[in-house]
């Protein structure tokens, strides 16, 4: 930079312009005060302070988003019966140096009653109820007693004729 | 350095810091009184989320985002200071004690520089950043940082031939 260090020294022999004492005032105000705006008159808006809502937001969105879509894929899927604990078979291959499972549970938090329909424009009535619940997968290393676990939320419609009366 | 707003810390930093800040802040407000409202918000702002003092980069950084927050937000009025600029009122860019004729020529033709290197230059000059800290400040890279800084002497040299 050797080039320039005559315009260097120019440049560093420029004073800035002092700031107004009102500004030591202000800032002063503005730190003493318990208020979260700057005193400034009105004349500048309030900086953002939003920022990690908007990332709360954007977060809790996306995970709404993705469970919606597991709902969707699952409502697309036949209905099938919860599979039980006894009627999860271990693969036929499986040797005992690897996981085999261990079990199923499903803990259903929440049911609601939709009323009825008439599904497909069918004369027969039909109570449908709406379950959701949390399944729980288990594998397990009988030799090493190392255990894998696999949750996921789960999303159920049941369709049950009603006889009239 | 604590920053404890209670005390008289703050005000021992600030008054090391304020000219060259306010004069950082002026390449985007265009007028004093602007400039001491970013520079109060932005300081406020730093001060009060008990940022290292020492962060200087970080602290740049925050009067550049109060400055161009500011414009965004008063779109008007960045119109008109741009129109007050094209009408050659180069005076007020940037605000400097003049001495004389050569320092007069020197900020007229600071004002000619492009921005993005009259920043570079305003902080590496006036305010000392190294540009580690001027990077941070703009977030670009230090080479960046650099060359913008050589290219603003390389012009301020070619203006001034006597230099």
């Amino acid at each position: 930079m050797n080039d320039f260090s005559e315009l260097e020294d120019q440049l560093r022999k420029l004073r800035p312009a002092t700031p107004s004492p009102e500004l030591f005032r202000r800032i002063e105000r503005a730190l003493t005060s318990q208020e979260t705006s700057t005193s400034s008159a009105g004349v500048l808006p309030r900086g953002k302070q939003s920022r990690f809502n908007w990332i709360s937001l954007g977060l809790g969105l996306a995970a709404a988003a993705a469970l919606v879509l597991l709902a969707i894929v699952r409502l697309q899927q036949p209905p099938k019966k919860v599979p039980s604990v006894a009627s999860l078979s271990p693969a036929p291959a499986v040797s005992t140096a690897q996981l085999v499972p261990a079990g199923l549970t499903q803990v259903v938090y929440h049911t609601r009653d939709e009323g009825l329909r008439f599904p497909n424009n069918s004369s027969q009535p039909m109570r449908r109820v709406r379950s959701q619940a949390q399944e729980t997968l288990r594998w397990r290393n009988p030799k090493t007693g190392a255990t894998l676990r696999i949750s996921y939320p789960r999303e159920e419609i049941s369709l049950t004729p009603v006889s009239g009366q | 350095m604590e920053n404890v707003a209670t005390d008289e810390n703050w005000k021992i930093c600030f008054s090391q810091l304020a000219p060259g800040l306010v004069l950082f802040a002026r390449q985007w407000t265009r007028s004093a009184a602007d400039a001491e409202d970013v520079v109060q918000e932005a300081f406020v702002k730093f001060w009060r989320r008990n940022h290292d003092i020492g962060n200087r980069g970080l602290l740049y950084a925050t009067v550049r985002s109060v400055a161009l927050d500011l414009i965004r937000r008063d779109s008007r009025r960045a119109r008109r200071e741009a129109t007050a600029l094209s009408d050659a009122d180069q005076s007020v860019l940037p605000a400097f004690d003049i001495e004389d004729d050569s320092q007069r020529a020197l900020v007229a033709a600071l004002d000619l520089l492009p921005g993005e290197q009259r920043e570079v230059l305003v902080m590496k000059i006036w305010n000392e950043l190294t540009f580690a800290e001027i990077a941070e400040a703009v977030g670009i890279s230090q080479n960046t940082a650099a060359s913008r800084y050589r290219y603003a002497l390389a012009a301020l040299k070619k203006t001034l031939p006597s230099t």
